[in-house]
């Protein structure tokens, strides 16, 4: 697919991983909407990119997706392009040994993970593709996973809701193909971002460093470049396009 | 026009032409389901070179809409 004119769509656009892949289309010539709830850096990123569309929307609350991507569809018609980016990067152990004995892992936040990072893409998915079949257009999904998906020890909620995605891609590539609608996944290894450095210790990190046979993390640009090239290649679907710097191999 | 439609059912569906009659609908052939008819849709597409609009792929659920969806977008054969 060709970039320039497109109309795409990216949830969590405000900073890190999508912020890059904003960056990246508008540079190619896409009219870019970002989906975001973080009022405050939707106002900053207006300033500085005064070409894209800000959405203040919690893409994992089903009612505000219907809201908002109704409104864009109003403004916009059909999307020809839906980069389902926006997620929680959470790392907790199943069961944690604390100095006061053993802990669980929190219910609460196994919900809020895999609403964020699996539920989203869903609601997103569902909403954005039933305009793009109604109005015939052929469009691209490319769902943002993790190398995490295989199984990452301590974390539960987020490798489950990335294999999840994973899942996803596959079946709406075999329903969404004969449509001319591809579906892809892009799973970055571990990358040089503030959500990274949160979720994950500064030794686990250098520890997860040493394995990567580049000696170092991806960065965002890196990772935008990955998600441009699968968008271009028509040919690409129903695939995980691994960014890990060689992590598993 | 029929007979290609009639065959194109019969590949897509997995039934014998002979039973792709005009009153065939949708609710009578199990494996004619929603995923089973953008199938449809598609080979009637790439086999009569035409690109059908939503209302027309809703509106197509019988052989007998079929064919007629087809002849008022012109095709003869």
């Amino acid at each position: 697919m060709e970039l320039r004119s497109k109309k795409a769509i990216v949830t969590g656009g405000v900073r890190g991983l999508g912020r890059a892949m904003v960056e990246k289309l508008v540079e190619n010539g896409t009219v870019v909407t970002v989906f975001d709830l973080d009022a405050a850096g939707l106002d900053e990123l207006r300033k500085q990119q005064d070409l894209v569309n800000c959405v203040e929307c919690d893409v994992s609350d089903y009612d505000q997706v219907l809201k908002a991507t109704g409104q864009y569809h109003e403004q916009f018609g059909a999307a020809d392009i839906l980069i389902n980016n926006a997620g929680i990067l959470y790392s907790e152990p199943l069961i944690k040994l604390t100095s006061e004995g053993v802990a669980r892992h929190d219910a609460g936040m196994w919900n809020k993970v895999l609403a964020a990072d699996l539920n989203s893409v869903f609601y997103m998915t569902v909403c954005v593709v039933e305009k793009m079949i109604t109005t015939r257009t052929r469009g691209v999904i490319v769902n943002i996973s993790s190398v995490s998906s295989s199984g990452n020890a301590g974390q539960s909620a987020y490798s489950a809701a990335k294999a999840g995605v994973n899942a996803l891609t596959a079946v709406w590539a075999k329903e969404l193909g004969p449509m001319g609608i591809r579906v892809i996944a892009v799973a970055p290894g571990f990358t040089d971002t503030d959500s990274t450095k949160d979720a994950v210790s500064e030794t686990a990190l250098r520890e997860t460093v040493k394995k990567v046979p580049l000696r170092r993390l991806g960065k965002p640009a890196e990772i935008a470049d990955g998600v441009v090239s699968v968008i271009r290649n028509d040919f690409f679907n129903g695939k995980v396009f691994e960014l890990d710097g060689g992590l598993i191999v | 026009m029929d007979a290609k439609v009639e065959n194109l059912l019969s590949e897509v569906l997995q039934m014998p032409a002979s039973d792709i009659t005009d009153d065939l609908t949708m609710k009578d052939v199990d494996a004619w389901d929603s995923l089973k008819h953008m199938e449809l849709i598609v080979a009637l597409e790439q086999g009569f070179e035409v690109q059908l609009s939503f209302d027309e792929i809703v509106a197509m659920q019988s052989v007998s809409a079929i064919k007629r969806v087809l002849r008022e977008r012109g095709v003869t054969s």
